[in-house]
């Protein structure tokens, strides 16, 4: 079985952001790692190989020189291989052009499950999964918090505002990791040696038969509102009621 | 000239890290309140592999170069100063004269489980009349038919209560000082060794401190650590620059811990309307404080640079240590000033890195000791 996961390199939830003046562009803190939901795929795609005995597993990455952090992490944690489609018209891509690169390398490579991240930390736009399986013409299960292969089936558990939704596809497939599906593992140092050293091959988009096409651009930052300070009542619970209720009353004027 | 880590020394960086704040941070103030060794925790890091860093990969250990060994260092203070003491102890002193003198069956028995964090295991240098000063060391080793016999009691044993093993150093006679010092190993269950008093520490805490009581001890003649009696002065120098960088290391990780928080409460915390980082007497601690933290960090790895190149290090290492500790107290100081009273308080983190960064005074050797030693290397050279 060959096993695809498409990964995304992000700021750190840790690191400082900043609006640059004028509102167009972030300052980000140089902390960037693995997009944690791609960290979920790659242990499930780790998992599925465990589970069936062998499998090869590469991980892809698509960016205007980031990406290769990322895709270290993954062979950190135990992947076969990586690939880092690198190309200058990656620069500030939408999900769109993103998930053409990496639909072409994947269709290149071959695969018989793509494995993906819900959604990337950062832009949080989630479109990058379904985009590709839409170009590869094949299934797309979202948000999968548990996966039972029975050779070219699959069973896959998802989340939905209604209860858990249980669905069954054949391979190929494309899957969505969401939180709870696995925790992924701490790599061990001999994997984070082996990262290190490994040299992380590169394409452009040319040879993944990509040609830039326009996205999306942002207009402009905004911080979110300033949320109020919480207030702690204290004392027993008929007491913190009553100053609960005055309190919507009189200071906050929503009752 | 490049002053900077490599890529993939800045992955292994941001691995450790990585690993550092996923398994060891959620355990730190448990691990500073109770000051008892977290025995789960150690299981489940000593599984990664990091114990064998600085050895060969054939004894389960990386061959990891003395840059990557400081990195390491490091990042594993900036999470627990009392954690990263206890499992250096593994991966440097504690096993570091059983690989180079070690028989095979020692090496099987002894060092190999404590890479893989099986065994435990410490160094004692210390008595009640000598640290720095070693040539001082009354515990005694006499030669008998097969071994030796060894008596006396070690005091400030980091893992000493709880070690499966221990690199004892013992005189073979007061009278000849440095001369006398020979490192042996004694095995836990080993007749008329056991641990004595255990110490209730201001920082570092976690691993267990305490005394180790030698009466009548008889190891065989294969448990002495060293190709000839005598040398054990001179074997400890093959270790000692790479112990002092370490401490710096770990000094430059406290630092940064300590550094990191302030950073993020001076941007949050307000006061007269606005962030206190926007007022310029916050913003000159902070400026202070970088410049030290990089002077020390420059420091620290152009020793373990050189050590890697095989160059002299015995004055700079001295330097280092003793630049990087004093400038994490300062650091520690000024954090508990940038929080205000919250820096008294136990539920912050600035007290705990306050007491922790004391512990590296000592180690090493203390300042008084370097400093001595760095002015007589400059005014009367060697």
């Amino acid at each position: 079985m060959k096993i695809a996961v498409l990964v995304k390199e992000v700021p750190d939830l840790e690191a400082h952001v900043e609006i640059a003046a004028g509102g167009k562009a972030l300052i980000l803190e140089k902390k960037r790692v693995l997009n944690y939901y791609d960290e979920i795929a790659v242990e499930a795609a780790l998992q599925v190989k465990q589970s069936i005995g062998s499998a090869e597993i590469y991980a892809v990455s698509a960016g205007n020189g980031t990406g290769i952090e990322a895709l270290r992490r993954a062979l950190a944690m135990g992947v076969d291989r990586v690939i880092h489609i690198n190309d200058p018209a990656l620069e500030g891509a939408g999900p769109l052009v993103v998930s053409q690169a990496l639909a072409g390398l994947v269709k290149r490579e071959g695969f018989d499950v793509v494995f993906a991240g819900k959604k990337s930390t950062d832009d949080e736009a989630g479109m990058v999964g379904p985009m590709v399986a839409a170009l590869l013409g094949i299934a797309c299960v979202q948000g999968v918090t548990a996966l039972r292969i029975d050779g070219k089936d699959i069973t896959a558990k998802r989340e939905t505002e209604r209860g858990t939704e249980t669905v069954k596809a054949s391979l190929p497939v494309a899957l969505t990791a969401e939180k709870g599906f696995y925790t992924p593992r701490v790599p061990q140092v001999m994997g984070i040696m082996k990262a290190m050293k490994a040299e992380v091959p590169k394409v452009s988009l040319a040879e993944v038969g990509v040609e830039a096409v326009s996205s999306p651009q942002v207009r402009g930052y905004n911080r979110p509102k300033v949320r109020l300070p919480v207030k702690m009542i204290e004392g027993a619970a008929s007491q913190a009621a009553s100053e609960l209720v005055r309190l919507l009353r009189e200071d906050v004027k929503v009752i | 000239m490049h002053f900077g880590l490599t890529e993939e020394q800045e992955f292994f960086r941001t691995a450790v890290s990585d690993t550092v704040e996923r398994m060891i941070m959620p355990h730190v103030e448990k691990i500073d309140e109770t000051d008892e060794f977290p025995t789960e925790l150690w299981k489940e890091f000593s599984a990664l592999g990091y114990l064998g860093l600085r050895y060969p990969e054939e004894l389960g250990g990386i061959a990891a170069d003395p840059v990557t060994s400081m990195i390491f260092y490091e990042e594993l203070s900036r999470g627990s100063v009392g954690f990263a003491q206890a499992v250096i102890m593994n991966t440097l002193m504690g096993t570091h004269f059983l690989y180079r003198f070690g028989s095979p069956e020692i090496k099987e028995r002894c060092l190999v489980p404590a890479l893989r964090g099986e065994k435990i295991t410490t160094m004692c240098f210390t008595e009640d009349q000598s640290g720095s000063d070693i040539a001082n060391t009354r515990t005694l080793a006499k030669k008998v038919e097969g071994g030796w016999v060894l008596n006396g009691t070690k005091n400030w044993i980091t893992n000493g209560p709880i070690a499966d093993f221990a690199t004892v150093l013992a005189t073979t006679d007061p009278a000849l000082g440095m001369k006398g010092l020979n490192f042996f190993l004694v095995e836990k269950g080993t007749e008329g060794f056991s641990p004595g008093q255990t110490i209730h520490k201001l920082g570092a805490r976690g691993p267990v401190t305490g005394e180790l009581v030698f009466v009548d001890v008889f190891v065989p003649d294969e448990n002495l650590l060293g190709e000839e009696v005598g040398r054990g002065a001179d074997y400890l120098g093959e270790i000692l620059d790479e112990v002092r960088c370490m401490t710096g290391a770990m000094a430059l990780g406290i630092a940064r811990a300590a550094f990191n928080d302030a950073l993020e409460y001076a941007r949050k915390r307000e006061a007269f309307g606005k962030p206190i980082g926007e007022y310029q007497l916050i913003r000159a601690k902070f400026a202070d404080m970088a410049t030290e933290m990089e002077a020390s960090r420059l420091m620290v790895y152009q020793t373990a640079w050189m050590l890697g190149e095989g160059l002299p290090t015995r004055k700079i290492a001295a330097m280092t240590k003793m630049f990087a500790t004093e400038t994490c107290l300062k650091v520690v100081d000024e954090v508990t000033r940038i929080f205000g009273a919250n820096g008294f308080a136990q539920e912050y983190g600035p007290q705990r890195y306050f007491r922790d960064a004391r512990f590296l005074l000592y180690g090493g050797g203390t300042h008084e000791i370097l400093r001595n030693f760095i002015g007589r290397e400059i005014v009367v050279g060697r």
